[in-house]
């Protein structure tokens, strides 16, 4: 069985978010898998130690530093790679249409990705890709089993956590708490060296992005420190929002 | 030599040469020229010190050694302990810079890396370059593995710096199956964890020989662990030996011929130690900017203001310099290796002779990085303020910690020495072109004013500082020779300035190459080789004129003054300026980096 894991690249944690022709600026940034899509990497290196016979595939779409990141998948112990280079920025609509076409290309039956960007927050790339394929989705997955063709497992909703079971093919996205991503070890990094990444454009899967950027601020917290006294709940309430409202002028 | 070799290889080049020959930007190895595998290696083991040993650093420090034996497990599993080890025996055999690569990203915990060091460096380099193939096979895969921990048994409590002069006898037994060890051992690294001890001693006393000792055997005890200032986590005690019986299988190398081993283990010891300097340093800036962007002082943060920012500066440029120098001399190693055949007999010792080769600069990183740490560690704490006086915060163990780079692997007093020694004693055998280069030099200055600075572009300035520091260590190399003649060695006051003009011209050498490289695509990078360059002039200008004052008197003073100040001619560049521009790089970036975002 082939499975697709879909990776992005951010910024790393640590570094200061900067603007410059109104876009996030990444030049000499470090720049890291989004540790979302770590968990998904994981997950499928999990499933097939467990006894999955499975082929594992990247997939990233990007500037040519995203193979990087591919990199770090293969290093991980991932088979072989896709890098689709584009240096428009695609939302994720825009992606799941790529994702949707390798996944039927490759004639992969299950597809892990994170459950949230870890920069743009969106939630939308695993449920766009599957209903794309018209596959079932599990998001915010717990945990994870496969047995013959039938996925079963546990993921979180709105009410509580809900246990699932599902036929391949299917796309699972990911939370913290799924698996502990392994580091690279240096025999898989040197042995990734060998492992294919396939390069292909944009063009050839006809994709446009669907959102357009017009601007890009960064908003910064600003500590007035003060402490109220909340003993009495009600004026503390009272004076919070008199200067929430007259000193930080953020509430009318 | 590994089947992945790095994309980019060094020119081959010999030991010392730094001071007579003047190299291209292309002709060295730098931090920039790292393989995707290498940073992908450095990768693994900063996470892998970030997050899995700094998380346990209180039990480190409260010397649980369950805990630091599971985290060198863990790095054997990583395979950060194979680098250095064949491949017929589970290792990756990858090349000196990937080893020397994990040493600098591993070191955010003095304790850990001593520990982590020892074990690969002097615990299991004997084996690999000296082991049988029943000792190799018997005992590298567990030390790799971490199943193992190995420990390197030198000194004694009346030999440190002359570990010729150690007492520990061995006698070979009636039977002649085993010898019988007596004596002592002191603040043997690694000793309360280690289950393979390599321990050195003297057959009839006279015969300096070295032996695999696992722990257990009867006879070895481990004494009390030593209470020590810094790397509290690192266990460090004494070994007694009382008729230990060693099987003569446990002999390693040749008999008589362990010094051999001792010597050649300490090239490597030492440039890993400048690795780890670096590593710490970096570990150590990042604190103190994390802390100085939140500490409020008069309504600001204290990155703000100008004598912190003077430290940020002059950490940043060391680490830079240190990162330089460190990969120049390692690749420099790696392109002597890249020509020695594998397959040969005597492989192992023709990789030590290509380390041995660069025993000089080995020497001098040794002594360089310790002391570049040492004013790293010391601005930290500083920027602490009272913070950094208690345990809460990291500065002080980081202070702590770094002490003991300046005394083991070689006193810097005697790394000083070998440094000087050994530059003169290859000129004597005629692997240098030394005195040439003197007698060409001394002629120059000596017949008057020569030409004007005839470099141009971005570090035209650097660049002729460069090649007047390498004119004046030559000079003063000259003089004290010519005064002391053979004595010279015995001028150890003398012998220890003229070791640090040689280790500023190599440290400046490599800054200046570093930054040419980058060829124009890094402007930081250019203001970091400024600010260092401007330290560096200051410090061989001192260490020359004290070398006047110490060799001559009189008129000869007077020429030879004339001449220092023709060498050291230029004009201060404006540090105050460049350091803050430097620091608000770093304080941006809440880190060192040679990045700058287009702001």
């Amino acid at each position: 069985m082939r499975i697709l894991t879909l990776i992005r690249q951010v910024l790393d944690a640590q570094e200061g978010v900067h603007i410059a022709a109104n876009q996030i600026d990444r030049t000499g940034r470090k720049l890291v898998m989004d540790t979302m899509d770590e968990y998904g990497v994981e997950e499928a290196l999990r499933l097939r130690e467990r006894g999955a016979q499975a082929e594992i595939i990247a997939v990233a779409v990007g500037p040519a530093g995203v193979e990087e990141a591919l990199r770090s998948a293969l290093a991980m112990g991932a088979d072989r790679a896709i890098h689709v280079e584009a240096d428009v920025e695609l939302d994720a609509i825009a992606l799941s249409s790529v994702v949707a076409q390798i996944a039927r290309s490759e004639g992969a039956e299950l597809i892990l990705c994170g459950g949230q960007q870890s920069d743009w927050d969106s939630q939308a790339l695993g449920a766009a890709t599957a209903e794309r394929l018209n596959w079932p989705q599990a998001t915010w997955t717990r945990t994870l089993e496969l047995s013959g063709s039938s996925l079963s497992g546990k993921h979180d909703t709105e009410y509580g956590v809900e246990s699932f079971e599902v036929q391949l093919p299917a796309v699972i996205t990911t939370q913290q708490g799924l698996n502990e991503p392994r580091y690279p070890t240096l025999p898989n990094i040197m042995k990734a060296k060998r492992k294919q990444i396939r390069k292909d454009s944009l063009e050839q899967y006809g994709v446009q992005p669907k959102l357009r950027r017009k601007g890009v601020v960064v908003q910064t917290t600003q500590r007035l420190r003060k402490i109220f006294d909340g003993k009495d709940a009600l004026t503390a309430a009272a004076q919070l929002v008199n200067s929430l409202r007259n000193e930080a002028g953020v509430i009318q | 030599m590994s089947t992945f070799a790095a994309s980019f290889t060094a020119k081959r080049t010999s030991g010392g040469s730094f001071l007579i020959e003047d190299l291209l930007p292309e002709d060295i190895f730098t931090p920039e020229d790292f393989t995707e595998e290498q940073k992908q290696i450095a990768q693994t083991t900063s996470q892998f010190a970030d997050e899995q040993v700094l998380a346990s650093i209180h039990e480190i420090e409260a010397k649980n050694y369950e805990v630091t034996k599971r985290l060198m497990r863990e790095a054997g599993d990583l395979g950060l302990m194979s680098v250095d080890v064949p491949e017929e025996y589970g290792g990756l055999e990858l090349d000196k810079v990937t080893s020397t690569l994990i040493g600098d990203r591993i070191s955010v915990s003095g304790s850990f890396s001593v520990t982590f060091m020892a074990h690969v460096g002097i615990g299991m380099l004997p084996v690999v370059w000296y082991g049988t193939s029943q000792q190799k096979e018997k005992y590298l895969p567990r030390l790799a593995s971490g199943e193992w921990i190995a420990s390197y048994a030198l000194s004694e409590s009346s030999a440190g710096s002359d570990a010729m002069n150690i007492k520990t006898r061995a006698t070979l037994s009636p039977d002649g199956r085993h010898y019988i060890l007596n004596g002592e051992k002191m603040w043997i690294s690694n000793a309360g964890m280690a289950s393979l001890f390599t321990i050195f001693a003297k057959i009839d006393g006279e015969k300096f020989t070295a032996f695999l000792i696992e722990a257990g055997t009867p006879g070895l005890t481990v004494g009390k662990e030593e209470h020590k200032l810094g790397i509290r986590g690192s266990s460090t005690c004494p070994l007694i030996l009382a008729d230990c019986y060693v099987p003569v299988e446990n002999v390693l190398g040749e008999v008589g011929k362990g010094h051999q081993i001792a010597f050649n283990i300490l090239n490597v010891g030492r440039y890993k130690l400048a690795a780890g300097a670096i590593g710490a340093s970096r570990n150590a800036l990042r604190d103190a900017i994390r802390y100085g962007r939140e500490r409020i002082a008069f309504g600001k943060p204290i990155t703000s203001f100008g004598l912190v920012q003077e430290k940020i500066a002059e950490s940043a440029a060391g680490i830079y310099a240190g990162e330089a120098v460190v990969y120049r001399v390692v690749g420099a190693i790696d392109a002597g290796l890249a020509s020695v055949d594998k397959s040969a007999p005597d492989y192992s010792m023709q990789v030590q002779k290509a380390i041995e080769e660069f025993a000089v600069e080995c020497s001098i990183l040794k002594f360089w990085g310790s002391e570049m740490l040492e004013r790293v560690v010391d601005h930290v704490l500083q920027l602490h303020g009272g913070y950094g006086y208690v345990e809460e915060y990291p500065a002080e163990r980081a202070y702590r910690d770094a002490r003991i780079n300046r005394i083991f692997e070689g006193t810097n007093e005697i790394n000083r020495l070998i440094t000087t020694g050994w530059m003169i004693k290859r000129a004597m055998q005629g692997r240098l072109a030394l005195l040439p280069a003197i007698k060409k030099v001394m002629d120059e200055v000596m017949a008057g004013p020569g030409e004007r600075n005839g470099f141009h572009g971005t570090l035209a300035d650097e660049r002729a500082l460069l090649a007047n520091a390498k004119k004046l260590g030559l000079f003063c190399a000259g003089v004290a020779s010519q005064k002391f003649g053979m004595e010279l060695a015995d001028q150890q006051e003398v012998m220890g300035m003229l070791a640090d003009i040689l280790a500023e011209v190599l440290v400046l050498d490599s800054v200046v190459l570093r930054t040419a490289k980058m060829a124009g695509r890094n402007a930081l990078g250019v203001k970091l080789a400024k600010y260092y360059a401007a330290r560096s002039m200051r410090v061989i200008v001192n260490a020359a004129e004290r070398v006047i004052g110490a060799v001559a008197e009189g008129d000869m003073l007077r020429t030879q003054m004339v001449i220092l100040r023709r060498l050291t001619k230029y004009d201060p560049i404006n540090t105050v300026a460049l350091g803050r521009d430097i620091a608000s790089a770093m304080v941006e970036a809440g880190r060192y980096t040679i990045q700058r975002s287009v702001a």
